[in-house]
C-alpha cells in the first residue's frame, strides 16, 4: 500500500533545475534511503517532503492526501537534521516535549511520552540536561526522539551522522534503524555516504544532476546497478567500454580479449560499443579448470585494506582492481608476476548507455 | 626584551586610565564641594529634591523605555526576516542601519520638524515622533546587537526544526529565536538606553521633558550640580553595562550543535 507518493516531482531555482521528473512510491513501514553526491537534488526532494521547498511541477501525496502546497507546520513530518538543530535555551525533555506542547497536549500526557522516547534513546539520566552538555551523538539521538515524539507519518533524516565521528556513526545508524523498525515507521534518509545506506535500507533511491539513476534494494543497486553512474558511485568496480561480438550467446570483445556476460545484451548488435563493469570481489586468480572469460594479466600492485587485500591487475591495456579477504595465510603473488584470472558470465554487467 | 615591551604596556594602560579617570575623578570631587570647605553631597541632594530634574529624568526613562520597545519589536522580526528570507539584502539593511551615524542630529531634527509641523502630518508635538526619532538614532546599535545575536545561531535550521514539530511564526519567534538572543536583544536594549539618557538635540528641539537638557539649563547657572548629574550619569550608563556583562554571563546562549 503507497504511504508516501511523489509524482513526477520536479524543481527548479531560476533557471537551475535541481530536481526533475521524481517519481517514486514508498510504503508504510519502509526505510527509504536518497544516496547521490553533493548537488544530486536528495536533499531538496526531502525538503518538499517537509514543505520547505514547494514543488515547481509534480505532487507529494501522503496517506492519500496531497499536501504538495501545505505548510511545514501543518504536515505530521519528523525531520532530524545534520546539525541536530536542537533548541539550545530548552532541556532535554523540553525539546522531546516540544512538538507535543504546540499540539497542546496535556502536561501528563507529554511527560510520559517524552519519558518514553528518553527511553527509547537511552538517556532517561539527560532529562535535565542542556543540549550544549550533551555530546555530539546523543545530541541527535536526541533530535531523533523529539521528531518521533509528534507520531510523525514519515521521519526524515538529513545527512543526520555527517557531523558525527566514524565509529559513533555506525553505532548510531544501527540504532536509527532498530528504533525505525521498532516504531514500524516510515522514514526517508538522505546520505551521500553509500555504506550508509548500503547498510540501513529496505531501498535506495540513487540520484545524479537532479534525477533518479536506479531504485532497488542495497543488493540490486550493489549487485546490479543499471547506470555507469551508479556502478560508478556505489562501491569500487572495474568499468571498460567493450564490443559486441555475438548477442545471442553474450560473447564481447575487451581490447582484444575475449569475454562472456550472462545477460544484457537483448537488444544489441553485433559491432555494438558498450560499457561493461566487474566488481573486484568478483574476480579471481584461476584455481580450477574453467572455460570462459580466462583473461592474461600482469600483477601491477598490491594494496592491503584490512579485511580485504586489494590487487591492481593490467589486461591487456585496462587496469582492474581484484579484491580478495585477508587472512594469515594468504598466498599473494609478486608484482609483475604474469597469471591468469577469471569471473562468472553473471559477474560481467552490462551497462545502460 | 620581553621585561621592556611589558613595561610599555603597563604604561601605556596607566596612561590610558588615567586619561579617563582624572577627568572623571575631579568632576567627582568638583560635585563633591557644594559646602564651603567640606566635601558633602549637598549637590546631590539638590539635584534629586529639584521637580525639574525628576521631570526631565523621569521623561528620559520614559522614552528610553519606549524606544526599547519599538525597537525590539521593529528591529527582531526584521533582522531574523532578512536573516532567513532574504540573506542577499543584509548588506543594504547594514547600510540603512548606519545612517544615523552619518547624518548629524541637528539636520535629522530639523528634518523632523519641517516634515511634521504641518499637514498632512502635523505630529511635531506628539511623543510618537520623539519615539521614533529615538528609535531611529538607536538603530545602529539595538539592530547590530540583534544581528550579531542571530550570527550567533543556526536560525534557519532552528527555524525549520520548530516549523517541522509544527510551530508557527509567533511560538518560533518567542520561543525559540527571542529565548537564544535574550543576552544580545538586553546589550541593545542597554545601549539605546544610554543613548537615549545622553541624547539632548532631539529633547530640546522637539520640546520634550529629558535628562541632558535639564543638565544643560542647570549648568547655565550651577556650578557643582551639573558636575554631580556627570557623575549620576556615568554611573547609570555603567550600571547598564555592568548588567551587560552579568546577563551576559549566564546560560542564555549556548552554542547550536558541536558539543563535546
Amino acid at each position: 500500500m503507497t504511504h508516501l507518493l511523489l509524482n513526477n516531482i520536479s524543481k527548479q531555482f531560476a533557471s537551475n533545475t535541481v530536481v526533475q521528473d521524481f517519481n517514486l512510491n514508498v510504503e508504510k513501514g519502509e526505510f527509504v534511503s536518497f544516496l547521490g553526491p553533493s548537488g544530486c537534488g536528495k536533499t531538496t526532494t526531502l525538503r518538499m517532503i517537509a514543505g520547505f521547498e514547494v514543488p515547481t511541477m509534480g505532487t507529494v501525496i501522503l496517506d492519500d492526501k496531497d499536501i504538495t502546497n501545505q505548510a511545514p507546520n501543518q504536515r505530521n513530518v519528523g525531520m532530524v537534521f545534520q546539525a541536530y538543530a536542537l533548541f539550545p535555551n530548552m532541556t532535554v525533555a523540553q525539546n522531546i516535549g516540544f512538538g507535543l506542547k504546540i499540539r497542546r497536549e496535556n502536561n501528563g500526557a507529554i511527560k510520559e511520552r517524552v519519558a518514553e522516547m528518553l527511553s527509547l534513546i537511552h538517556l532517561e539520566q539527560r532529562g535535565n540536561s542542556y543540549p550544549y552538555q550533551l555530546s555530539g551523538g546523543q545530541q541527535q539521538r536526541v533530535a531523533l526522539a523529539r521528531a518521533l515524539a509528534i507520531h510523525p507519518q514519515v521521519l526524515l533524516l538529513d545527512e543526520p551522522l555527517s557531523a558525527l565521528d566514524a565509529k559513533i556513526r555506525v553505532q548510531l545508524r544501527a540504532e536509527i534503524r532498530a528504533i525505525q523498525k521498532k516504531l514500524g515507521i516510515t522514514a526517508i534518509y538522505v546520505t551521500h555516504d553509500q555504506e550508509e545506506a548500503l547498510s540501513i535500507s529496505d531501498r535506495i533511491v540513487v540520484m545524479y544532476e537532479g534525477k533518479i539513476e536506479q531504485v532497488g534494494s542495497p543488493f540490486e543497486i550493489y549487485n546490479f546497478p543499471t547506470t555507469a553512474f551508479v556502478a560508478s558511485f556505489v562501491g569500487t568496480l572495474n568499468t571498460t567500454s567493450a564490443e559486441v561480438i555475438d548477442p545471442t550467446t553474450h560473447l564481447l570483445q575487451m581490447d582484444g580479449v575475449q569475454l562472456q556476460a550472462a545477460e544484457g545484451l537483448e537488444d544489441k548488435h553485433k559491432g555494438d560499443k558498450i560499457t561493461i563493469a566487474i566488481r573486484p570481489e568478483r574476480l579471481n586468480f584461476i584455481s580450477q579448470e574453467r572455460k570462459t572469460n580466462i583473461l592474461d594479466c600482469t600483477v601491477e600492485n598490491i594494496t592491503f585494506l584490512g579485511s580485504v587485500v586489494r590487487i591492481q591487475v593490467s589486461i591487456g591495456s585496462n587496469r582492474f582492481y581484484m579484491d580478495t579477504f585477508n587472512n594469515p595465510f594468504l598466498e599473494l603473488p609478486k608484482i609483475g608476476d604474469k597469471d591468469q584470472v577469471t569471473c562468472s558470465r553473471e559477474a560481467v554487467l552490462v551497462l545502460r548507455q | 626584551m620581553k621585561i621592556r615591551g611589558k613595561v610599555w604596556a603597563w604604561f601605556l594602560i596607566i596612561l590610558g586610565v588615567l586619561y579617563f579617570f582624572l577627568p572623571l575623578l575631579a568632576t567627582f570631587l568638583f560635585s563633591l564641594k557644594a559646602k564651603l570647605g567640606v566635601l558633602s553631597f549637598q549637590a546631590y541632594v539638590n539635584v534629586f529634591n529639584d521637580p525639574k530634574f525628576i521631570k526631565g529624568f523621569s521623561g528620559s526613562l520614559l522614552w528610553a523605555t519606549l524606544t526599547i520597545v519599538v525597537g525590539i519589536l521593529l528591529f527582531v522580526p526584521t533582522a531574523y526576516w532578512v536573516r532567513l528570507k532574504v540573506p542577499k539584502a543584509r548588506s543594504a539593511i547594514e547600510f540603512i542601519t548606519l545612517i544615523p551615524f552619518v547624518v548629524p542630529p541637528i539636520v535629522f531634527v530639523f528634518g523632523l520638524v519641517r516634515t511634521y509641523s504641518r499637514p498632512p502630518l502635523l505630529i511635531v508635538d506628539s511623543p510618537a515622533l520623539l519615539v521614533a526619532a529615538y528609535t531611529i538614532i538607536s538603530m545602529p546599535y539595538m539592530y547590530r546587537a540583534i544581528d550579531i545575536g542571530l550570527r550567533s545561531i543556526d536560525v534557519r535550521t532552528l527555524t525549520e526544526a520548530a516549523q517541522s514539530l509544527g510551530a508557527g511564526w509567533g511560538t518560533i519567534l518567542f520561543r525559540i529565536i527571542i529565548p537564544n538572543i535574550r543576552v544580545a536583544i538586553l546589550n541593545g536594549a542597554f545601549l539605546s538606553f544610554a543613548i537615549v539618557l545622553g541624547e539632548f538635540i532631539l529633547a530640546r528641539y522637539l520640546v520634550k521633558p529629558a535628562f541632558a537638557p535639564y543638565m544643560l539649563d542647570l549648568g547655565q547657572n550651577r556650578a557643582f550640580e551639573p558636575a554631580a548629574l556627570a557623575v549620576i550619569s556615568f554611573a547609570l550608563t555603567w550600571a547598564c553595562m555592568g548588567i551587560i556583562s552579568l546577563v551576559g554571563r549566564g546560560k542564555g546562549q549556548a552554542p547550536v550543535g558541536g558539543g563535546h
